[in-house]
């Protein structure tokens, strides 16, 4: 279970700059998912139509799979907080590769509906739905970008119990990529 | 003597957290809709939301504030979501 150091101004861990960048981006993802749902409120037959031609298994299975990755991530903050950086490693490359996964099985989903002829301009739903998974697609791809990062350092001995900031800074863009999922899944995926 | 729990507590979490979103993927397979389905959906992401804030992110000890803050999102972007989704059946 991840446990707040005291780095910075009320002991979010990580670096306080990342906490900007995370704001940031959910208040981001906030207007979007609102401006979905209130265009949806306009438009509902249109959406619900729509939406039967997503594929919700995989939607599903994308979200197993960012938890599970989310939950290598927090494994891998707890094993370099008891300064096991080799432990530590193995966790982020865990996460990685189901981050990986998310991605092979986005392109599967995306490749469906390209091959049906759909595309941003098709309909307002799946400008939506096109325009905001791909958008959180980039995201998990930087995501990817830092935990590597991160895992790199780990390997070459730059973090320990003492000194893991890097660590935790990486892991808190992690989960803020899999909290934004946990609202877009529902929201596209599910709810009709 | 420490006793070593069973399960660790962030397993506990993310197993709860793959439970809840098998039900919200059969409630979509179900095909079941309406004001109160919507609702029980979306409190289910707020709840699945908090947990990952709290315990994945580790803001369950931090300045209460900050945990305020990101509650007070996930509770905005759920609640505007379930309004609109009202404003629809209208």
């Amino acid at each position: 279970m991840t446990t707040s150091r005291k780095h910075d101004a009320g002991g979010l861990p990580g670096d306080f700059a990342i906490w900007i960048f995370i704001f940031a981006e959910l208040l981001v993802f906030g207007v979007f998912f609102l401006a979905y749902a209130f265009s949806r409120a306009n438009n509902v037959e249109l959406f619900n139509e729509s939406q039967v031609h997503l594929n919700r298994i995989a939607g599903a299975a994308n979200t197993v799979v960012l938890l599970t990755s989310s939950y290598f991530v927090v494994r891998a903050v707890a094993a370099i907080r008891a300064d096991n950086a080799r432990r530590c490693g193995h966790w982020l490359l865990s996460a990685i590769g189901m981050g990986s996964v998310f991605l092979v099985i986005k392109m599967f989903e995306f490749g469906e509906k390209f091959s049906a002829g759909i595309s941003l301009s098709t309909n307002t739903f799946f400008m939506f739905y096109l325009s905001l998974t791909f958008f959180h697609f980039m995201h998990v791809i930087l995501g990817i970008v830092i935990l590597a990062a991160v895992l790199l350092k780990a390997r070459s001995g730059g973090y320990s119990a003492a000194n893991h900031t890097g660590v935790e800074t990486g892991a808190s863009y992690w989960h803020m990529v899999d909290l934004v999922w946990l609202i877009l899944f529902p929201l596209v995926y599910v709810i009709h | 003597m420490t006793k070593t729990p069973l399960i660790r507590p962030c397993t506990l979490v993310w197993l709860i957290l793959l439970a809840l979103t098998g039900l919200t993927w059969f409630i979509g397979e179900s095909g079941i809709t309406g004001m109160a389905i919507v609702g029980f959906v979306l409190a289910t992401t707020l709840f699945k939301s908090q947990m990952v804030v709290d315990y994945f992110m580790g803001l369950k000890h931090v300045r209460a504030a900050w945990r305020g803050l990101l509650f007070g999102y996930l509770l905005l972007v759920c609640g505007m979501i379930g309004v609109a989704y009202y404003i629809s059946l209208t």
